[in-house]
């Protein structure tokens, strides 16, 4: 008999996250382009803001914690998991697309800024490291393996992720960069601009993070399947083996037992 | 096309393009399962080695 095959569900408020992230994401493209004021120091050029901290903070936080936090739960024996196992690596795929966003749209805000597309900066490093070490993270996940060694390898990688991230972080208070510090929202959490911009700002950071729940959540479907097929299709082929042992068995038991002598007349 | 334009465009185009990549997978991913269903289900209603004649 066989075990009943794993199918991902498909739940409902998946899709309205994704719906209301799509909303967002759309009021935050209006809002940042055409409604909210250019800059007293930047000109338009701030507009970059309303995209490149929320998309920076879901490759860093978001998928951190998810990727982390995963692995760590299938590393403790209690909580072990194939769950956690898909779900970090889930986050850890559409954190190397987020990722290398950041570093997309942070080159496109650079080069007017600071008139460099790159610099060897700790922040634009770091974050470079980053995609690197996800990258490396995936590479990893696609080495043929048990699924329990492959998920315990996953794991202690994503957490040498995680290692990277504090690093990104404080990058710019620990070395002198290009990258300015925390410049909209100061240490006492004054937010230095104007109403609008200030709620485009933060329409911006849930828009993404919205983006961000349901591209992990249908990646995670597609993990869960993966899987599912592998598994269909060893059953498949011990199945097959099964049945070509018992015909050749069955040919044994009917074949007539050779005569004594050779057989000759 | 401005810096500004260029940027949203990217961030936008790069994340449609992986949201449908990955819907295109599920469904491929589904489909491959049913495919790989329908052999075991039959290779599973064969019968066992002490039925045979």
């Amino acid at each position: 008999m066989s075990a009943p095959t794993l199918r991902p569900s498909r739940p409902r408020w998946l899709d309205v996250v994704g719906s209301a992230g799509v909303v967002a994401l759309g009021f935050t493209v209006w809002l940042g382009l055409w409604i909210t004021p250019p800059d007293v120091v930047q000109g338009n050029l701030a507009r970059l803001l309303y995209i490149h901290p929320p998309i920076a903070t879901v490759a860093l936080y978001w998928v951190g914690a998810v990727a982390a936090g995963g692995s760590l739960l299938y590393l403790w024996p209690r909580t072990r998991s194939l769950f956690w196992d898909r779900l970090a690596a889930s986050a850890v795929e559409v954190g190397a697309v987020f990722a290398a966003l950041t570093l997309v749209t942070g080159s496109l805000w650079g080069r007017p800024a600071w008139g460099t597309w790159w610099t060897w900066d700790a922040r634009l490093t770091s974050t470079a490291l980053l995609l690197l070490l996800e990258i490396g993270y995936l590479a990893l996940r696609r080495v043929p393996a048990d699924p329990a060694v492959r998920a315990r390898r996953c794991a202690v990688a994503a957490l040498l992720i995680a290692v990277d991230i504090p690093l990104v972080h404080f990058s710019v208070d620990w070395w002198n960069t290009l990258h300015q510090g925390g410049t909209f929202i100061d240490p006492g959490f004054q937010i230095h601009a104007s109403a609008s911009m200030s709620w485009t700002f933060l329409l911006g950071f849930v828009a993404f993070s919205l983006i961000f729940v349901w591209l992990l959540g249908v990646r995670y479907q597609v993990e869960v399947l993966q899987d599912a097929v592998g598994d269909q299709e060893l059953e498949v082929s011990l199945a097959e083996r099964w049945d070509e042992d018992a015909e050749r068995l069955g040919r044994d038991l009917v074949a007539p037992a050779p005569t004594p002598g050779g057989g000759a007349p | 096309m401005s810096y500004v334009d260029a940027g949203y465009a990217v961030a936008l185009v790069t994340l449609l393009v992986y949201a449908v990549g990955l819907l295109l997978r599920r469904r491929r991913w589904e489909r491959a399962l049913k495919m790989t269903e329908a052999p075991a289900t039959e290779s599973n209603g064969a019968p066992a080695l002490g039925e045979r004649s």
